[in-house]
């Protein structure tokens, strides 16, 4: 069956001040690279704006107001030490939640097997109420929360594997056990949260921090170890992905490094599981990855694992 | 498409790890078009598979060789026809 991608120009007027490393680029190398003849059977569509109904499921109101509020009408203004809003920043962000609503409508209603939404701005360390880290709005969270109150997903399965831990979707579902969050990440880094005694009210947070200068025998034995069999006994209706491609060994922000393979191979390892709890059913939403051609190549390798090539 | 690495099935595990090295140390170096690199990581998980079965193979084989009571190899019995 089919792999899908989601995205959409707009995303690219979410701009970031010069030189920052999250910059509408990232997006462009990625475009380039899905062009590929060898990408020619995917499933194109672009990504629509959410309704604030979808991102209040991961949101308090609130928050979602104060955004809106402080969108300016020209130049930049700053919300965190390193997170900026554009005047596209407000439809940006309402289109990269959207894209990933619409993979899981797409991939929970069969009409494809998985899929992959590359949109920025990136979410995973949007807090409910606290934009930080280049993240406005948690899209793996309210991606997760659609499936639960959309098509029913009991329990929804969430693996990050940016070199950054995911505060923001931790935060989120620490209380919730019907949501298992998953991360390997460089510890310390930034956020500085991810320990391994961090495991939520239920038992069902696992982080696996690595070490600077850690590579793809690391990376595969803390998700073979830690990460891999909890997924599995926690039987998910759904996994989605946080892909940043930050552990990227040619990445300027961390100190990971791994290859193109690593994340096909983790790619591959969390379409098993997938496949045996969850109908194959995959969404992966792109977080960050700041070097343009490791985030390029290591697309293209997540992708062609998607579609199991 | 048809398939440019129909080639790997007949490499011996000596070409194929050789060039699957190559082909490592290329995208390690970052020397090659962005486009070009799918093709060339396509290729790599061709050889990257032909070098697993060729070890599977050979370690089957392995596990056929059976001890004398002295525990010395005294030869090797044949694989079960697949």
């Amino acid at each position: 069956m089919t792999t899908l991608i989601v995205s959409h120009p707009k995303c690219l007027e979410h701009v970031t001040p010069p030189g920052h490393p999250e910059r509408p680029d990232r997006l462009r190398i990625i475009e380039r690279m899905l062009e590929h003849e060898r990408f020619a059977d995917l499933a194109r569509e672009l990504a629509p704006e959410a309704e604030l109904s979808d991102i209040a499921r991961a949101h308090p109101g609130n928050y979602i107001e104060r955004i809106r509020q402080a969108i300016p009408l020209s130049g930049l203004v700053s919300i965190d030490a390193d997170t900026t809003l554009s005047p596209g920043s407000w439809e940006a962000s309402l289109r990269s939640a959207g894209g990933a609503i619409l993979a899981v409508d797409e991939v929970m209603s069969g009409k494809v097997s998985n899929a992959f939404v590359y949109t920025r701005p990136p979410g995973h360390h949007a807090e409910a109420a606290t934009a930080m880290g280049f993240c406005i709005f948690n899209n793996a969270a309210i991606a997760a929360r659609h499936a639960q109150a959309v098509y029913g997903a009991e329990r929804v399965a969430i693996m990050d594997f940016d070199v950054h831990h995911g505060n923001g979707t931790q935060d989120i579902f620490w209380s919730d056990e019907s949501v298992m969050y998953t991360s390997t990440h460089e510890m310390p880094l930034y956020p500085g949260t991810g320990a391994i005694g961090e495991t939520g009210d239920h038992d069902q947070i696992v982080n696996a921090p690595l070490s600077a200068g850690d590579g793809g025998a690391e990376f595969r034995d803390a998700m073979e170890i830690a990460i891999l069999p909890r997924l599995r006994a926690f039987n998910p209706d759904l996994v989605i992905i946080s892909a940043g491609f930050d552990a990227h060994q040619r990445d300027p922000l961390a100190n990971i490094n791994l290859t193109e393979a690593d994340f096909g191979w983790a790619t591959r390892k969390l379409m098993d599981i997938a496949d045996q709890t969850a109908g194959g059913r995959v969404v992966s939403v792109l977080e960050g990855g700041y070097d343009l051609e490791g985030l390029g190549r290591s697309v293209a390798a997540h992708v062609m694992a998607l579609m199991r090539g | 498409m048809a398939d440019k690495n129909a080639d790997v099935a007949a490499l011996s595990f000596e070409k194929a790890i050789g060039e699957l090295e190559q082909i490592v140390q290329k995208l390690e170096r970052g020397d090659v078009a962005l486009e070009e690199s799918i093709g060339i990581y396509e290729r790599g998980e061709a050889l990257k598979k032909r070098c697993e079965m060729l070890l599977r193979d050979a370690e089957a084989r392995v596990q056929k060789i059976t001890l004398a009571a002295d525990g010395t190899p005294k030869g090797v019995e044949p694989l079960d026809p697949s």
